[in-house]
């Protein structure tokens, strides 16, 4: 697994794991399927950890552990399916501050969509990694420079830009 | 995901002889599988009389697609004419033989003497 | 017409520079075709048949006389010489390499044009009524709406891996010339009792395989609220559409499958929880955009034109041509002038390069330079003096343009189907040809009248054929091309979809069933009904048995024959 933000790859500090016998295995911060979220929550009180998710799932059913979490992990089983990125949206709407990972096999033309979306990192299949490694991704990330959308990515949108030069003038 | 390319077509019955047909990735034309590599003329196609040699041009046209060199390869079942050329069973692989039926000046028709 | 500013001019410049560098990464293997498939879609890039196919947007359908020179030039350098006008009011090219793709695409940025998301499963290029601006029918142009949506929609980061394509429509008239209830979202520009303007929120209408009349899930939207309610009704549908099956992605099926109430709620659940003043657009952007497409500066001129006609009474073709193919401006002394793409035997919407440069003089000179595409494959020159029209039918004559046909059973529409589409199970353009010649004769189409025919080479329906008052659907049966005939489709706002006759029937015999079916209608007609009219009237009833007398009566010829 290739993990890369923003500004390069980065180590992966999470383990995954997927049973709660495994996950009470592991030291250091783990990463867990949502299902076994409250046992685990509940056997290792005050623990980081992380959850993770098919694209599909419904915003409530996350919501109740956002507050408890330090990672959502947001499956994508391909790269054209967009539903993870609506998702983000909606838990980072739900003012969630912790890290967004979006997994799976993404290409890099998706970097900066998944970014404006709110999401932190992306944690690609080593095979992906290998066609596609680092560079193309931040290279990808930056070729397009404006957005039209406000309410998306971390600047101004085109349309407040042209408000704000209308306002100076 | 939109599926835009039909690689194939439906045909029922024998699928000997076959030539092997696909697209070019960077010029986007129909190509056909030769001895040597690929050729645009499709008079020029080699023809599989049997499984294996079929099997094998397949197996060829998986390989040049993965080299980035073509799109899309699929057996095509022809009819051999008087001379010995291909016609393909399917009219929408004819299509593809000649170019658009519309414009006769236009494609493979005008460029190559027809399938006699 | 709307022009770039430098924000619009980066924006499409940075794109092609992204596309060329993804042509490299496919290139060079680290893009996979199926990677690199959607992403080509989404620039308008198809693999047809022959070669590759370019779609060219146009946005709601305006076009310049710079862009369509521009147009003539990228065909005969890198095609073969003509383009193709589609339903969607783009324009197609169906040579280009892809190597000369990036190149193609720096030109059409140079006359501020861009093939961003004519394809693919994201929102495509917006359309709207070819005549925006100059019907009398008018709440309000409905381009500024479009325009601000193309902007909005453009490479939005959340929209671009949507179950399947979004197509949205935007009509500010009365009468429905954007067929707004078979698209995924149909906004209808209205007033409220207040005065004040806003939109008919109409969403799930579409062709197809399953096609389906869109349902209103908001009255009456405020106009300012526009883009935080497109962004929660995008939302629901990225997040619930299916995706295990294409067939099913649409947002017609969504809305089918929940239920209009409930997909409704769920819409206004969503739009609740936004914050609406951080999405939409700012007014002064919305007043910036519909600046530009303010009236050009008519001339203050009598209603009637003296010139034209005198020119009429001595010029029957004139005459004849301007009683078939202008449209009432609302500006006394204007007309805006449709051109039929569909002289007898021509490829419906084809058009020349040698055509282009000619129509772009014409539209520079005499309309402002600007002109329309229209979802019947057509061009239309907006803002003509009827003092011109005499000048300006010779100069379209000269170009083989003065096709007076106009809403006539010749002005056929019809997809590229077998001849180009990889998708396709029949031919579609020659079906076209055959019916046109058929019924050639000038005064026979106009005692027919209007008759929109719409032919699809498969069952995708992009000719549209489910809303044509006679659509053609073209399948393949035992190894065969096989044709299935409606009647009854309507793409206005009385949208109906089409109800078949019969079986399937070949290639050779569509003509002369056409004709049996035309021989019912004036059989049937009441007073100055209208084909359509009378379908609506009298049902498919006596069709069915018109067009099964005539299947009878070819199977005792083909036995005859044997
Ligand atoms: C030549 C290559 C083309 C291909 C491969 C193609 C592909 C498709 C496909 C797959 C669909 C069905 C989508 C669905 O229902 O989910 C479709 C629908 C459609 N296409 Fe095309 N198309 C082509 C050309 C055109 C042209 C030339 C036009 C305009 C004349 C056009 C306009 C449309 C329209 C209006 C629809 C129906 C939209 C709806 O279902 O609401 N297409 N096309
Ligand atoms: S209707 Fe079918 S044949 Fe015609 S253009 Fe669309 S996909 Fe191709």
């Amino acid at each position: 697994m290739t993990l890369i933000r923003e500004d390069g790859a980065v180590e992966d500090r999470f383990t995954r794991a997927d049973t709660i016998d495994a996950a009470l295995a592991v030291d250091g911060p783990v990463l867990i399927p949502l299902a076994i979220a409250d046992e685990f929550a509940k056997a290792r009180p005050g623990a980081e950890f992380g959850v993770s998710l098919p694209g599909s799932t419904p915003i409530e059913d996350v919501k109740p552990q956002l507050g408890k979490i330090a990672l959502v992990a947001i499956e994508f089983p391909a790269f054209a399916d967009g539903r993870g990125f609506s998702l983000a949206k909606k838990i980072a709407r739900e003012g969630f501050s912790g890290t967004l990972r979006a997994s799976g096999p993404l290409i890099a033309d998706e970097f900066a969509d998944a970014l404006a979306c709110g999401f932190t990192e992306v944690e690609l299949p080593e095979t992906m990694a290998n066609r596609q490694p680092v560079q193309q991704w931040l290279a990808a990330k930056d070729t397009m420079t404006e957005h039209y959308q406000s309410g998306y990515g971390r600047g101004p949108s085109i349309l407040q830009k042209r408000l704000a030069a209308r306002k100076g003038a | 995901m939109a599926k835009d390319h039909r690689a194939g077509s439906k045909v029922r019955g024998e699928k000997l002889p076959a030539i092997l047909m696909a697209s070019h990735l960077l010029e986007g034309d129909t190509v056909f599988k030769t001895d040597a590599g690929w050729t645009r003329d499709p008079s020029a196609a080699k023809i599989a009389h049997d499984a294996e040699t079929a099997a094998a041009m397949e197996a060829e046209g998986k390989a040049a697609a993965a080299a980035n060199l073509v799109i899309d390869p699929y057996l095509v079942p022809v009819d051999l004419t008087d001379g010995g050329l291909p016609v393909a069973k399917h009219f929408r692989d004819v299509m593809r033989q000649k170019g658009p039926s519309i414009h006769p000046d236009m494609g493979k028709q005008a460029e190559f003497p027809p399938l006699r | 017409m709307y022009r770039y500013d430098e924000f619009d001019e980066r924006f499409v410049r940075e794109r092609v520079a992204q596309f060329r560098g993804q042509v490299e990464r496919r290139l060079d293997g680290s893009l996979s075709e199926d990677e690199f498939k959607p992403l080509r879609l989404k620039n308008g890039l198809y693999l047809q048949l022959h070669a590759y196919m370019l779609r060219i947007a146009v946005p709601y359908g305006t076009l310049n006389s710079a862009q369509l020179r521009m147009l003539a030039h990228i065909a005969e350098t890198y095609d073969k010489g003509y383009g193709h006008f589609t339903t969607r009011q783009n324009l197609q090219f169906n040579w280009p390499k892809l190597k000369d793709v990036p190149t193609i695409l720096e030109l059409l940025a140079d006359v501020e044009m861009h093939c961003i998301q004519t394809s693919g499963n994201c929102i495509r290029n917006v359309t709207s009524d070819q005549f925006a601006g100059v019907a009398r029918d008018e709440v309000e142009d409905p381009r500024p709406t479009a325009e601000l949506i193309r902007q909005w929609s453009s490479l939005h980061p959340e929209f671009v891996w949507l179950p399947r394509k979004f197509k949205i429509a935007v009509t500010g008239a009365e009468h429905d010339r954007a067929a707004i209830m078979v698209h995924d979202i149909g906004l209808k520009l209205k007033r409220n009792d207040q005065g004040a303007v806003g939109y008919e929120v109409i969403v799930g209408g579409g062709l197809g395989r399953t096609p389906m009349i869109g349902k209103v899930v908001r009255e009456f939207l405020p106009k300012d609220e526009l883009l935080a309610y497109l962004e929660a009704v995008m939302r629901v549908y990225n997040s619930e559409g299916r995706r295990d099956n294409k067939f099913k992605a649409r947002v017609k099926i969504l809305v089918h499958e929940t239920g209009e109430e409930e997909f409704r709620a769920r819409v206004e659940e969503e739009y609740a929880k936004l914050d609406g003043p951080t999405i939409n657009a700012p007014e002064e952007e919305v007043e910036r955009i519909a600046a530009y497409f303010a009236a050009p500066t008519y001339e203050a001129l009598p209603d009637v034109s003296q010139v034209l006609d005198q020119a009429r009474a001595i010029d029957p073709e004139l005459d004849r041509f301007v009683e078939q193919n202008s449209f009432e401006h609302k500006q006394p002394g204007y007309i805006a002038l449709t051109i039929a793409l569909k002289e007898i035997g021509a490829v419906p919407g084809d058009m020349s390069a040698d055509q282009m440069r000619a129509f772009a003089d014409i539209a520079e000179k005499y309309s402002f330079d600007e002109f329309r595409v229209t979802h019947s494959q057509n061009l239309v020159l907006p803002h003509v003096k009827k003092d011109d029209l005499p000048a300006v039918h010779a100069a379209l004559k000269a170009a083989g343009l003065a096709s007076a046909n106009a809403g006539l059973i010749t002005d056929i529409i019809a997809c590229p189907g077998l001849d180009y589409c990889a998708l396709a199970t029949a031919k579609s353009i020659p079906i076209a040809q055959a019916i046109a010649k058929t019924f050639a004769d000038q005064e026979r189409q106009k005692a027919i009248g209007e008759l929109p025919i719409k032919i699809s080479g498969c069952i995708n329906a992009c000719g549209h054929h489910h809303v044509g008052a006679i659509g053609i659907l073209g399948l393949e049966k035992g190894g065969r091309e096989n044709y299935q005939i409606t009647v009854g489709g309507d793409a206005t706002e009385h949208a109906a979809l089409g109800e078949r006759l019969g079986p399937g029937i070949d290639a050779e015999d569509v003509p002369a069933a056409i004709e049996a079916i035309v021989e019912t209608y004036l059989a049937e007609k009441q007073g100055s009904e209208s084909f359509i009219e009378t379908v609506r009237r009298t049902g498919p009833e006596p069709f069915k048995t018109g067009f099964t007398a005539f299947i009878e009566s070819r199977a005792v010829e083909s036995e005859a024959a044997e």
